[in-house]
């Protein structure tokens, strides 16, 4: 006995140490604790820091971040009894963990849970919706964001009465449709698409009509005004040539009247005029009669 | 920091149990070795694209330390936690598994419905950093799952509200920056500490089986532009040649106008001239013109010269020459 009572310094250190380890716990940010007393729940800190227990109780540890969880796609029913797929989260973390370890547990428990709240509470705000009203380009009947918090709430307040778990928030990730309903869809979207490519088609026939329509008019528009145009500038040059002719005949008439006669015999006559002359004619005079004669 | 008072204390504690050793001189040493080894724990550094969170026991006592060199209380009291906060994570939503039969050819899509009940696949790339450290570490249990679906969330509710035009092409700008303002939002809400950068629709296409229709809406707005620029080209054909042959007509009338005015005048001068000299002297410029005009008009033509009592004189014709 005596030769290890040297050792005794030593066993005293280390029980207090042991005592020390046992009475001290931390708590840190991610975490709570549970206090526990022969496997009884006593209570439960959540501040962060260094704390102090009595050394025969013992501390259990939960993660309190928030996590998220994805439930297994599932097809639901809407109002207009159309099949839609849902695919969701849930954002949640241990609020009390004395309600959770009593009931569930474990987080993978608590998914388990969750999902079963999610699904029926999906299940029943779906069965009051249309499609239209969760998916819609007409933002007024979209009532997507309410049923969302209204199934956000009502499975906050289910989850923390019954499992200690406070859920932040249920949101739907996808909406799709079933497979089977898949080939209509698409069937419908081709016969969407043709009608588009066809009414482009015909919208650019019909522009283009109109933008060949609109040269031919103008077209003949310019030419028509032309044609007016110039026939009315020949007019003027008619008649200015007229009133020139006329100004300066006009002045002496009588000359104009001998010229312009003249004039005219050169045309009227040719080769094939035989002309009877009189002997007396002022050109013959001369001839019958010799130059006296006046 | 008024760290150097407690360490004292502790390393006497720390010390004790190596000082009952064979050879005092060798444990003190040991004993002050793993004392300064220990002492360092309370010393680090914050490289510049860190942040650091001190937390003691457990306990957040600095939130934000910024780059440097700083001292904390030695291990196990305070534990420093770095962060690169500048560095962007990426992430890709809405992956699916690839196909096993067409294997990885395939990038990674999911399908969104449209709001006009179109079904569309699209990938979406996420890239986020740190924004609050403490946050960031101690508020969410998996950062990257939560962005995922906060951003999956927000993806879906913008599409649904869109029709599949719109999401294909002209809305894709507006879409990344609502998905990324309402997934920030939501993220805040959940004190995430994640600041999103980019949210970016890396590829949406409609899905295969309508693939072919969509390319042919696409061919028929080109066909139409086509058809339409083919008209606008006609249309700059038929216009500026009508423009120029109505010019041309306007010059060709001008023409005939002034060559007609010009001769006119030049008529009448010639007229005008002509009269006033025969106006001096008219029978005579009278005779002669006559005259004139009788020697180129009667060459040409039959003669029959007749005397003027009635008597057809043909001794004219017979002799051949006029008589004297």
């Amino acid at each position: 006995m005596e030769r290890y009572r040297k050792y005794f310094p030593w066993a005293a250190g280390a029980a207090l140490l042991l005592l020390v380890w046992l009475t001290f716990f931390s708590v840190r940010e991610t975490e709570f604790v549970l206090i526990t007393q022969l496997g009884k729940p006593l209570y439960s800190v959540s501040d962060a820091g260094l704390h102090v227990k009595w050394p025969y109780q013992t501390a259990t540890y939960f993660d309190r971040r928030l996590r998220v969880y994805n439930p297994r796609p599932s097809e639901f029913l809407t109002r207009d009894k159309k099949n839609v797929v849902v695919e969701s989260y849930v954002a949640w973390r241990i609020q009390d963990p004395k309600r959770f370890v009593e009931t569930v547990g474990d987080p993978v428990g608590a998914e388990m849970r969750l999902h079963d709240i999610v699904w029926s509470g999906l299940a029943a705000a779906l069965g009051t919706h249309d499609l239209e009203s969760i998916v819609s380009t007409n933002l007024q009947t979209v009532q997507a964001d309410q049923m969302m918090d209204r199934l956000s709430s009502l499975t906050d307040r289910a989850a923390l009465e019954q499992y200690g778990i406070a859920v932040m928030d249920v949101r739907i990730k996808r909406l799709n449709l079933p497979e089977q309903n898949k080939q209509s869809v698409y069937a419908r979207m081709r016969a969407e698409r043709e009608r588009i490519a066809r009414q482009y088609r015909a919208e650019g026939e019909e522009q283009a009509l109109s933008i060949r329509a609109d040269a031919d008019r103008q077209k003949e528009e310019i030419l028509s005004a032309a044609y007016k145009e110039a026939e009315k500038v020949k007019g003027e040059g008619d008649a200015e040539a007229t009133r020139v002719y006329s100004q300066a005949y006009s002045r002496n008439p009588a000359f104009y009247k001998l010229l312009r006669t003249l004039e005219s015999y050169k045309k009227i006559f040719d080769d094939k005029t035989t002309a009877i002359l009189s002997s007396d004619s002022e050109l013959l005079k001369v001839l019958m009669h010799g130059g006296g004669a006046k | 920091m008024s760290a150097s008072a407690q360490p004292k204390v502790q390393t006497g504690i720390v010390e004790r149990p190596f000082e009952p050793a064979q050879r005092p001189n060798r444990a003190r040493q040991v004993a002050a070795g793993v004392a300064l080894l220990w002492m360092l724990t309370s010393v680090f550094i914050v490289r510049t694209d860190q942040q650091a969170v001190v937390t003691r026991f457990g306990a957040v006592v600095d939130p934000r330390v910024m780059p440097g060199i700083h001292v904390v209380l030695p291990w196990p009291v305070d534990r420093v936690t770095k962060l690169k906060v500048q560095q962007l994570q990426r992430l890709v939503v809405g992956g699916e598994l690839p196909d096993t039969v067409t294997g990885r050819a395939q990038p990674l899509q999911s399908e969104f419905l449209t709001g006009d009940q179109n079904i569309i696949n699209m990938r979406v790339v996420v890239q986020y950093s740190v924004g609050v450290p403490v946050d960031y570490l101690f508020r969410t249990a998996n950062v990257a799952r939560s962005v995922g679906a906060v951003v999956e969330t927000a993806l879906a509710e913008r599409i649904a509200e869109r029709n599949v035009d719109a999401v294909l092409t002209t809305e894709k700008q507006n879409i990344q920056e609502e998905v990324r303002a309402e997934a920030q939002r939501i993220l805040n809400d959940y004190h995430a500490g994640v600041l999103l950068s980019t949210v970016n629709m890396e590829s949406a296409v409609p899905p295969p089986e309508a693939a072919d229709a969509f390319r042919d809406v696409a061919s028929a707005r080109a066909d139409s532009s086509r058809i339409v620029s083919e008209a606008q080209g006609y249309a700059n054909d038929v216009i500026p040649k009508a423009r120029g042959e109505a010019r041309q007509m306007q010059e060709q009338a001008l023409a005939y106008k002034e060559s007609l005015i010009n001769q006119a005048q030049g008529d009448a001068a010639r007229f005008t001239e002509v009269a006033a000299e025969y106006a001096k002297a008219s029978e005579v410029n009278g005779q002669r013109l006559y005259l004139e005009t009788m020697e180129q008009i009667l060459p040409k033509i039959k003669k029959l010269i007749v005397d003027k009592n009635g008597n057809l004189d043909l001794t004219i014709i017979r002799k051949g020459e006029p008589a004297k």
